[in-house]
């Protein structure tokens, strides 16, 4: 509490700071390139948000200094509708007109290939969180993933789910048939099968279908005991449920990139509850830091929906990246790509790394945590969180 | 049995709201032969007002079914202002120009959208449930509001069905449709009868919009989503004609219905494409025919 307060009283003095004449510095762009419209839009406005609540602190705390000249952050953020043509107007967009260097925050396998076969060429740094492992590893240097993927989260949020329902053996799930969604059902398939789960279908939807009744009469087919939602954006998602209510269905609902309750519950009601998701956290709680408290907050006054780790990953992305520029004393992405793989730096959720060179061949993945979170009566109860190992192990080391 | 009964279900809700929509898009088509792109906006923006005026109005003196019926008129008036100034403004002047209506309508949705995006944001909206509880019909569960819904957009339906068949005014849009030089000939005005024609394509998008509030989820481009069943469903039944325009809407329905649960909801929007296709191979001008 008192933390919070004096987190507050910074706040509002930095408000006070900001009514004062700004020094002339120079500005480096930061893009973003995220769904801001249609049923994920809530996720990139959200991301969108963030990042300029981390530039703006930056700006009034003095900006990033690089070779003894400040720099201050100004966010650039387009619409990419989650698909890849979108994402590759947005890529053009971005690079070649703004000439964006620095790209803090990206959703969707598709509109980030669209964007990193173009930034990659053109020596663009990007922070991403796509979903997708085939935008990582060593042909990628100046990629970096901001947020868990599947690969930290389905392990132990299905090996949770199990434990609570132990009498589940079969699972349905559903995708997006688009790169994200393929790409995490490979992953949940042998997940659920590691975990001795048989999986009686695998299905597919396009995004901006309207009518999902034959989705729903589809997945209960088979009458599974889980319904696993794979990478459906909540609004999809809440549809979904509410079809599954009124078909009588009652099993074990699943949604891996469920992000938060409130969007959920309000379009699938009652039928949302009992849902367990992999991708959500309290950031009201006292888990949370005094930081993701009030970006919560901020959040909630903004778009009434509390703060999820998707929106909170370019805030951290942006703090990584100033880290970095310092620690290189460079502002040429190549060189600051070269440096951050070896940085213990300053997020929102205090002292992170990059690492899962096991898995990715490349220290690219941001370490958080995974929290796995439930919709209880309509609202999100946090049921545990777990540090990743190599966190642990990284702090320790540079203690 | 009672899987058939579901798919039945299923089929005549989705059906009936592809109707809806449908049916202005085959009108303006057949009377001023313009392919109208920005006809899904017209449903998004009734849907987005509705978004914003039935929380605003809805309390405790406000029952909700009056903060609908409320929201929902005035909505639809707004959107008839809307299409009477698109119309006199920018598509009176490219009638039967299909290349000019053609990148008009398309220019105008994608300002309409931006517009949308300005002014509601994107985040999709879910109001509250109308009517609540759910219904069983021949072995198939329905929620009573989407049972409700189905029937009044069936009826809406049947009355512009019967308008075009047994009214003045259903005649004079017929024979603009048929024939724009012949039936001026023989006095009937053109220019009004187009009028008269647009305002009611814009009126069923907003009577579809309306209906559809309670149970849909609202965002800026909500309208595009629809619109391209929409198209999918005059082009196979007939660009222009009325009739068509329904079995049109029907076999989507059918087709995301009954292929979505015995293929992949995937799969039942590709055969919808490969119908398109074969409909236009065998038969150019759909089922029913042109007007």
């Amino acid at each position: 509490m008192k933390n919070l307060k004096q987190v507050y009283a910074a706040l509002a003095l930095a408000a006070l700071a900001s009514t004062a004449p700004v020094q002339a510095q120079e500005i480096i762009k930061l893009g973003i390139s995220a769904p801001m419209s249609g049923a994920a839009a809530v996720w990139g406005l959200g991301m969108e948000w963030t990042a300029k609540q981390a530039a703006e602190k930056i700006n009034l705390d003095g900006g990033v200094t690089v070779g003894g000249k400040k720099y201050n952050f100004a966010v650039v953020a387009y619409d990419n509708k989650y698909t890849a043509a979108e994402g590759t107007k947005v890529a053009q967009n971005l690079i070649n007109r703004d000439k964006v260097k620095f790209i803090v925050g990206g959703i969707g396998t598709a509109p980030i290939s669209a964007l990193q076969s173009l930034s990659e060429r053109s020596g663009v740094m990007i922070f991403i969180s796509a979903w997708g492992k085939s935008v990582k590893g060593p042909q990628f240097p100046l990629t970096f993933t901001q947020s868990n993927t599947p690969f930290e989260i389905l392990d132990p949020l299905y090996k949770y789910v199990l434990a609570q329902n132990p009498k589940a053996k079969t699972v349905a799930i559903l995708n997006a048939n688009d790169a994200s969604g393929k790409e995490v059902e490979l992953v949940a398939q042998k997940a659920w099968a590691a975990q001795g789960v048989k999986v009686l279908s695998s299905n597919w939807y396009e995004r901006g279908t309207t009518q999902f009744q034959p989705v729903a009469a589809k997945l209960t087919e088979q009458k599974p005991d889980i319904i696993d939602l794979g990478v459906a954006p909540p609004a999809d998602a809440g549809i979904v449920l509410k079809e599954l209510g009124v078909l009588g269905w009652k099993g074990v609902k699943v949604l891996p990139v469920g992000t938060s309750a409130t969007q959920l519950a309000q379009i699938g009601g009652a039928a949302a509850n009992g849902t367990y998701m992999g991708y959500a956290g309290d950031y009201s709680s006292s888990l949370a830091t005094p930081v993701q408290q009030i970006l919560n907050q901020g959040m909630l006054a903004q778009f009434k929906e509390p703060l999820n780790p998707l929106q909170v990953s370019s805030y951290d992305s942006v703090y990584a990246l100033k880290a970095a520029m310092e620690a290189s004393n460079s502002i040429d992405p190549k060189k600051i790509a070269a440096v951050l793989p070896t940085l213990v730096f300053e997020t929102s959720y205090g002292k992170t790394v990059f690492g899962s060179k096991a898995i990715y061949d490349s220290p690219q993945q941001m370490q958080v945590p995974v929290m796995i979170t439930q919709v209880q009566d309509g609202k999100m109860v946090e049921l545990t969180r777990i540090i990743p190992e190599e966190l642990k192990a990284r702090l320790a080391a540079a203690k | 049995m009672e899987i058939f009964g579901q798919l039945f279900i299923n089929s005549l809700q989705i059906s009936a709201a592809y109707i809806l929509f449908s049916l202005g898009l085959t009108l303006i088509f057949g009377v001023m032969k313009v392919v109208n792109f920005a006809h899904g906006e017209f449903f998004g923006l009734v849907l987005l007002l509705i978004a914003i005026l039935v929380p605003w109005l809805n309390s405790p003196s406000v029952p909700l079914v009056v903060a609908y019926g409320a929201s929902g008129a005035v909505s639809i008036l707004a959107t008839m202002a809307c299409g009477w100034f698109l119309y006199h403004f920018a598509f009176k002047k490219f009638q039967r120009d299909m290349v000019g209506s053609f990148v008009l309508s398309v220019g105008l949705s994608l300002l309409i959208q931006g517009l949308f995006l300005e002014f509601f944001g994107g985040v999709p909206i879910k109001l509250p449930d109308l009517i609540e509880g759910n219904l069983r019909i021949l072995g198939g569960a329905i929620t009573t509001q989407r049972l409700v819904l189905t029937l009044i957009a069936l009826l809406v339906a049947v009355t512009m069905c019967w308008l075009i068949a047994a009214t003045k005014l259903g005649k004079s849009l017929r024979a603009v449709s048929e024939d724009h030089e012949a039936a001026m000939l023989q006095g009937i005005p053109y220019r009004k009868t187009a009028l008269y024609g647009f305002l009611i394509a814009t009126f069923l998008a907003a009577i579809a919009g309306a209906l559809l509030a309670p149970v849909t989820v609202i965002s800026a481009n909500v309208g595009s989503d629809f619109l391209i069943k929409g198209f999918i469903a005059i082009v196979i039944g007939g660009l222009g004609s009325i009739p068509g325009s329904i079995i049109g809407s029907i076999l989507i329905a059918v087709i995301e219905s009954v292929g979505g649960y015995y293929f992949d909801p995937s799969l039942a929007t590709l055969a919808m494409f490969v119908i398109t296709m074969l409909v236009l191979l065998v038969r150019p001008k759909g089922i029913m025919g042109n007007g």
